[in-house]
């Protein structure tokens, strides 16, 4: 589960801006909470469009060590 | 003619002989029925025909190399041999191969399965999964040696290299394809690491594409908690496995388009929650400045200065009243003091009097000089104790 999280941190990301955007929309946030929310924003987007920029394809090969033994399961 | 007198194995023997030895390569045509494929791995069947019937075996290993699975119902072709069971005193035929007696027969085969599949509720919308809108983790169940692999991962390294590929390899034609796609379907499912998997292969026959046909591939794909995409063959080639999973894509790469977003359009998605954020945070700014500028212009805050002002006004007032009366005391002073001074200067003269001056005045005024003296007016001589006035025409004497 963990690794999971860690994979998707593009994901992740993406949606934290996507809800600060929605945040930043309710006008009960106070300065303070909107200035820093626009900051993590803008932090978060330099950083999405940099990881997009310096993303390289990965590609792993499963090794069927497993499928063998779970065959009959199947 | 003298009868032989044998014994039964003899005589099984003998046909044994006679039948293995006669019929060690035949090609024969009929329907299947009472198929088993027992676990150890051997097949049982009977083929027939309207007025016949003759069992077969078909050994592990060799049945391997059979594309389908062979039903009830379905015409084939089988080579194999006779061989003679001497406990039983029956023949058989032992298969080495069997194909399906046309390609009329793997469709039926289909129809047939089609039509199953979809009364068990294997195609039904409800029990299709959603697949993830931005995956970041993709499985892909196919040939490792593919060009339909190949195709697929130029497709996302060119559109999303973000994404993380998986592939489970496996056969997708002959050899026990099947049983190798679902293998690797449960493989990928075992591992739980990716959010979508392709189940995709390139172009081909219906015979080389007929593994996903399978019965066994599509209770794989049905039972796969990770949602799947097929992509398999061309725009034309529909297999059981399409009708199974939660979306057909027409082609291997189509699959993995449809599974990737374009960098740019990602790109530009942030780019614009980038201006979203930075014209609300501006707005924002701004109507809080409205904010406070229409409490700086409310009633209770314009009190303190209009108060300010009244103050202003009465130090103006007082200011002013002060320099008025400061006037006031020092003329008033300045006026006794001349008061004071012409009393003081009227003392000096009654003194100079006492002495026995005496002052003329005509017509009010003091005579300080003899020629302002006018012979022809009357004349006051003031003294000390008293003042006598004398009449005109008092005559100059010289």
């Amino acid at each position: 589960m963990k690794k999971k999280i860690n994979q998707s941190l593009f994901k992740t990301d993406l949606q934290r801006l996507e809800e600060i955007s929605s945040l930043l929309d309710s006008s009960e946030l106070d300065l303070e909470e909107a200035i820093s929310l626009y900051e993590e924003g803008i932090q978060l987007s330099q950083k999405c469009l940099k990881t997009l920029t310096e993303a390289e394809l990965k590609v792993n090969e499963l090794k069927s060590k497993i499928d063998l033994t779970t065959d009959d399961n199947f | 003619m003298t009868e032989t007198t044998l014994t039964v194995s003899e005589i099984t023997r003998l046909i044994k002989k006679d039948l293995e030895e006669n019929f060690s390569s035949l090609s024969i045509v009929g329907e299947i029925s009472n198929f088993k494929a027992h676990s150890s791995g051997h097949w049982y069947f009977t083929l027939k025909d309207s007025d016949a019937q003759i069992s077969c075996t078909m050994w592990r290993g060799v049945n391997n190399y059979v594309f389908f699975s062979p039903q009830d119902g379905m015409k084939v072709i089988i080579i194999g041999r006779i061989t003679v069971y001497p406990p039983r005193g029956n023949y058989q035929i032992e298969v080495r191969a069997m194909q399906p007696a046309g390609v009329g027969e793997l469709q039926l085969a289909f129809e047939k399965l089609k039509i199953k599949l979809q009364k068990e509720g294997l195609f039904a919308p409800e029990n299709k999964k959603e697949i993830p809108e931005l995956p970041m983790k993709i499985g892909i169940v196919t040939s490792i040696g593919g060009a339909a692999l190949k195709d697929m991962i130029s497709v996302a390294k060119r559109r999303f290299p973000l994404v993380e590929i998986s592939i489970a390899s496996c056969a997708v034609q002959g050899v026990d394809a099947a049983k190798s796609i679902a293998s690797a379907i449960h493989l990928l499912n075992i591992q739980n690491e990716v959010e979508v998997i392709i189940v995709a292969r390139g172009g081909g026959s219906l015979e080389d594409l007929w593994a996903f046909n399978e019965e066994e591939v599509a209770y794989a794909i049905y039972n796969s908690i990770i949602p799947i995409v097929t992509g398999i063959g061309h725009e034309i080639d529909f297999t059981i496995a399409d009708f199974v999973s939660d979306f057909r894509a027409a082609t291997p790469t189509a699959a993995m388009e449809i599974l990737t977003p374009e960098k740019e359009e990602i790109e530009n998605l942030i780019r614009d929650y980038d201006d979203a954020i930075t014209e609300k945070i501006f707005s924002k700014i701004e109507e809080l400045k409205e904010q406070v500028s229409s409490i700086v212009n409310s009633y209770g805050f314009r009190i303190p200065v209009d108060l300010l002002k009244i103050y202003n006004q009465k130090v103006d007032t007082a200011v002013y009243k002060l320099n008025r009366n400061i006037e006031k005391y020092l003329s008033e002073r300045k006026n006794k003091t001349e008061l004071l001074t012409s009393k003081l200067s009227a003392y000096d003269i009654q003194k100079t009097l006492a002495k026995g001056f005496v002052l003329v005045k005509q017509e009010d005024k003091f005579v300080t000089r003899a020629k302002k003296f006018q012979t022809a007016r009357s004349h006051t001589l003031i003294f000390y104790d008293n003042q006598i006035t004398l009449n005109k025409n008092y005559e100059e004497k010289n």
